[in-house]
């Protein structure tokens, strides 16, 4: 006899671990204590994105954090040495920051933290090494944008944005070909050699000296400086519009319906990320179910906000059968209509106020999470609570909330609509949606 | 939050039914980790029927007897929860991570698709999700560059009609062709509690853990009649060189080789892991070193050249994959790559060996370290072995492997016999197809 169906009964409350914070030298350093997790995660934080880089120079960021694996002595020389302490390399470059570490067993923390650190403060920066993974860069852009999907996602910035953000992060295959080792090296020695930054750790940290690993990480490296904010201009030309990138006997199209959002401060985050929930952002969101569980259009659809400092991002992609290209694009815009006219469900409500307070647990069950939870606090400047306070707001959060958020932070009629695929069969249908000029390009010519 | 848990907290049930409850007491905070082992997979599939055991796993996402369609997703989702599922060779895999206080509901909506799938499966839900898992595969197949690779591998390592010639996404006819019949059948040829290993890795008690699953699964049946494999049986090399050289729209001229080595969970197997790792694993890896630093031959990728592809049930393969850089052709990478595995007979150093087992080891215990990642490992152990605490024990398995015996391995298994090649080729240029021709005969 099968049972009926339980009740859930109340979750336990859940207060985000309160951060252990110590200034070591010119650096600061911040710690969560998980009794019990022997895998630790090591991240330093320093404000040197890709959105302040120079027309000249742009991709230096990436191709810099590249390098850094080739560790003291040159050569890929970080990696087999980390490989020993079961420690592994972690680097990130994003618009608003650097981010290296490692993982490591927090037996072994010691060893790997003065590798890493090692590697980021001292690195050989041989002019072979970066020759090397500067060709290496420009080829695997290449093969990365073979991949549909990849190759839509790096056209949006320039569809939004003119100057840094029209060029993808890593420089493109255009201009890291203009990035010399010599300009690897004054980025790095003006931004990471002698700049402290943030340390994170995370980890069981009964037994590790956290003033210690500081003092490894910062030595007598300076306090890092304020990174300055100016907003990004857009892009020219009339949108709504479609940009279709020619990918010949395609069976699938990637596309990406993307608009400028406002920075990272001026998003009232629970709000915007609970209509980005309703409309692509759950398994149950309003897409997912409409292209994928009504229309069998695709295997996933999604939306995301993407907030930097400066400016935001909002996006929608999907892949989906050739043939229903256009009317998956006319769904979308549909379903993203429909929100802002009708306002969320009271089930969508609900979801969204469950699946952000109640699921907290969940979402910081790993050592790596928790770590990504304190680097964007530490990019963004957010207090310690801020987890805390975003659940607060998601449970405050009410339909009519969400509604506005909809209104505000949503819209359609500046989307432009990027399509990879076979241009051949989708240009017509996609003039006869109506949504505005469709251009058809080739993908090398997207980065100048 | 953690996974800290003493090998010898892991405790092992099996109820009436045959249902296998594995119990990890850890310091999970407040969460619960639920993994259920189903043992089948694409290995139970025959000719003309391919690609259903990964599609029958998208339709146990679409309602039973009391939970309606997108309704198991959307409780799980709305409790912040992880959940998903996979389907393999050798199994299929259902996960979900929740709050603790959700435990009683996943386990619930876990037995009640168990137990009366079949009530809720229609032909319009059926056509659905064929059209998704058909859009799965050309997202991850058809329309991507080298996206067939596994296929072609698949198909030259193990022969016509063998369980495992095919991948477990199947064919797109095959897929058309499924009916909902046949859905019904297989749900109760394979659904069944005796043929699932459940692991719940959580703070609390076992008993309080077992007393749970015994209320949620211990009436659902167990099957009438245990499904038979098809038979995987399978001895000596591949016969080859065995090759199939594609020309298409990719980037780069892209190289892979498989060689059969021994089942999942024999010693050869855990041998001729530490060999991929020596070759292929990490940038101190012989190809990494080799042919991405030192001759700029092949893209970087991190050191991920070298692998295995575990089978408990037939001979596994030991696979290697590079692409080529720019200007290097197809035939001058796969003639360094083959000179690279030929020079393991040569001899591997203690110190290569230590450096690949500390890259295994760090893989094992990462993935242990995270609530879904143990519960996981268990119920594999569980499921492939009737063992839960060699999840714990597995690096003790490369820690005795000598230098002598990789190369053993190196020397009977990477041979020319053993050795199948795909090759990916992008179309030669119109002015410069001439030279090319010759350059790009098969070898």
């Amino acid at each position: 006899m099968l049972q009926t169906r339980p009740d859930l009964g109340s979750p336990q409350p859940y207060t985000f671990p309160k951060p252990r914070r110590l200034r070591v030298g010119n650096g600061n350093v911040v710690a969560i204590d998980v009794p019990g997790q022997q895998y630790a995660a090591v991240r330093l934080v320093q404000p040197a994105g890709g959105a302040a880089e120079p027309p000249d120079r742009m991709g230096v960021a990436a191709l810099t954090g590249e390098v850094l694996e080739d560790g003291i002595h040159g050569n890929s020389s970080l990696a087999p040495a980390l490989e020993r302490h079961g420690a592994e390399w972690v680097s990130r470059v994003t618009w608003d920051s650097f981010v290296t570490g490692v993982d490591a067993p927090v037996n072994r923390i010691s060893e790997a933290t003065s590798l890493f650190a090692e590697a980021v403060r001292r690195p050989a920066l041989l002019r072979d090494d970066v020759l090397r993974r500067r060709d290496q860069l420009v080829e695997q852009f290449w093969l990365e944008a073979s991949m549909p999907s990849t190759l839509a996602t790096r056209a949006v910035g320039g569809q939004l944005f003119s100057g840094r953000y029209a060029t993808p992060l890593s420089g493109g295959p255009v201009r890291l070909n203009d990035v010399t080792p010599e300009m690897v090296a004054d980025f790095h020695s003006r931004n990471i050699a002698n700049v402290a930054g943030t340390l994170v750790v995370v980890g069981d940290l009964a037994n590790v000296d956290l003033e210690k690993l500081g003092t490894t990480v910062f030595g007598d490296a300076e306090s890092a400086p304020e990174a300055s904010v100016t907003p990004p201009e857009p892009a020219p030309g009339e949108v709504p519009r479609v940009l279709l990138i020619d990918r010949p006997d395609s069976v699938q199209s990637a596309l990406v319906l993307a608009h400028r959002a406002p920075s990272r401060s001026e998003v009232d985050l629970p709000k915007a990320d609970g209509i980005s929930d309703v409309l692509g952002g759950m398994f149950t969101s309003r897409l997912n179910l409409e292209l994928r569980e009504n229309l069998g259009y695709t295997y996933g659809a999604g939306s995301r906000f993407d907030l930097r400092r400066d400016s935001g991002v909002f996006l929608v992609s999907t892949q989906v059968e050739r043939d229903a290209t256009a009317h998956s694009i006319t769904a979308s815009i549909a379903e993203t209509e429909k929100l802002q006219s009708g306002g969320v469900t009271a089930a969508e409500l609900e979801a969204v106020r469950e699946s952000n307070t109640v699921g907290m647990p969940v979402t910081y069950s790993t050592a790596r999470s928790l770590a990504s939870a304190l680097v964007e606090m530490v990019v963004h400047d957010l207090p310690d609570d801020y987890v805390d306070r975003m659940r607060a707001g998601f449970e405050r959060i009410t339909a009519d909330d969400l509604g506005q958020a909809a209104r505000q932070y949503l819209r359609p009629e500046e989307f432009v609509v990027i399509v990879v695929g076979d241009a051949q069969h989708l240009q017509q249908p996609l003039r006869d949606t109506g949504i505005g000029p469709v251009t058809v390009r080739e993908p090398d010519s997207l980065w100048g | 939050m953690t996974t800290k848990t003493a090998s010898g907290n892991v405790r092992q049930f099996t109820l009436d039914n045959g249902l296998r409850l594995v119990t990890a007491p850890a310091d999970t905070g407040q969460v619960a980790a639920v993994n259920l082992w189903y043992g089948v997979g694409s290995r139970y599939e025959v000719p003309g029927r391919t690609g259903f055991a990964h599609l029958f796993e998208h339709l146990m996402f679409q309602g039973s007897g009391n939970v309606a369609k997108g309704e198991h997703f959307d409780a799980v989702e709305r409790l912040g929860g992880d959940i998903n599922a996979s389907t393999s060779t050798d199994r299929t895999n259902y996960f979900e991570t929740v709050p603790e206080h959700a435990l009683d509901l996943a386990l619930w909506l876990e037995a009640d698709r168990l137990a009366t799938l079949r009530q809720g499966v229609t032909q319009e839900v059926l056509d659905n999700q064929r059209d998704v898992v058909k859009n799965e595969r050309r997202q991850r197949y058809d329309n991507v560059p080298y996206g067939t690779a596994l296929e072609r591998i698949l198909r030259l390592g193990y022969p016509e009609g063998h369980p495992y010639h095919h991948p477990t996404i199947g064919s797109m006819a095959d897929l058309d062709a499924a009916d909902l019949d046949y859905v019904l059948s297989f749900h109760e040829r394979h659904y069944g509690p005796d043929n699932l290993v459940l692991t719940v890795v959580s703070n609390l008690d076992s008993d309080d853990v077992r007393n749970r699953v015994e209320r949620y699964f211990g009436s659902v049946p167990a099957r009438r009649e245990p499904a038979q494999a098809p038979d995987a049986s399978l001895s000596g090399p591949i016969g080859g060189p065995v090759r199939d050289s594609v020309t298409e729209n990719v980037p780069a001229p892209a190289v892979f080789l498989g060689y059969r080595i021994p089942p999942y969970g024999e010693r050869g197997f855990d041998i001729a892991n530490l060999a991929a790792a020596v070759l292929g694993q990490g940038q101190g890896s012989r190809l990494y070193r080799r042919l991405v630093v030192e001759r700029g031959l092949a893209t970087d990728d991190g050191g991920a050249a070298g692998d295995v592809l575990p089978f408990r049930y037939t001979p596994s393969l030991l696979l290697i994959n590079m692409i080529a850089r720019e200007g290097v052709s197809g035939d001058e990478l796969e003639t360094a790559i083959l000179e690279e595995v030929a020079g393991m007979v040569e001899g591997v150093t203690e110190e290569e060996l230590e450096r690949a087992r500390a890259v295994l080891e760090r893989d094992h215990l990462q993935s242990l370290s995270h609530p879904s990642g143990l519960a996981d490992a268990i119920g594999s152990c569980t499921q492939l072995f009737g063992d839960p605490e060699l999840a714990y024990t597995w690096p003790q398995r490369w820690a005795d492997i000598t230098t002598e015996e990789v190369e053993d391995c190196a020397r009977r298994m990477l041979t020319q016999r053993n050795l199948l090649v795909v090759r990916f080729d992008p179309p030669a240029a119109p002015e410069a197809a001439q030279d090319d021709g010759a350059e790009h005969a098969p070898a």
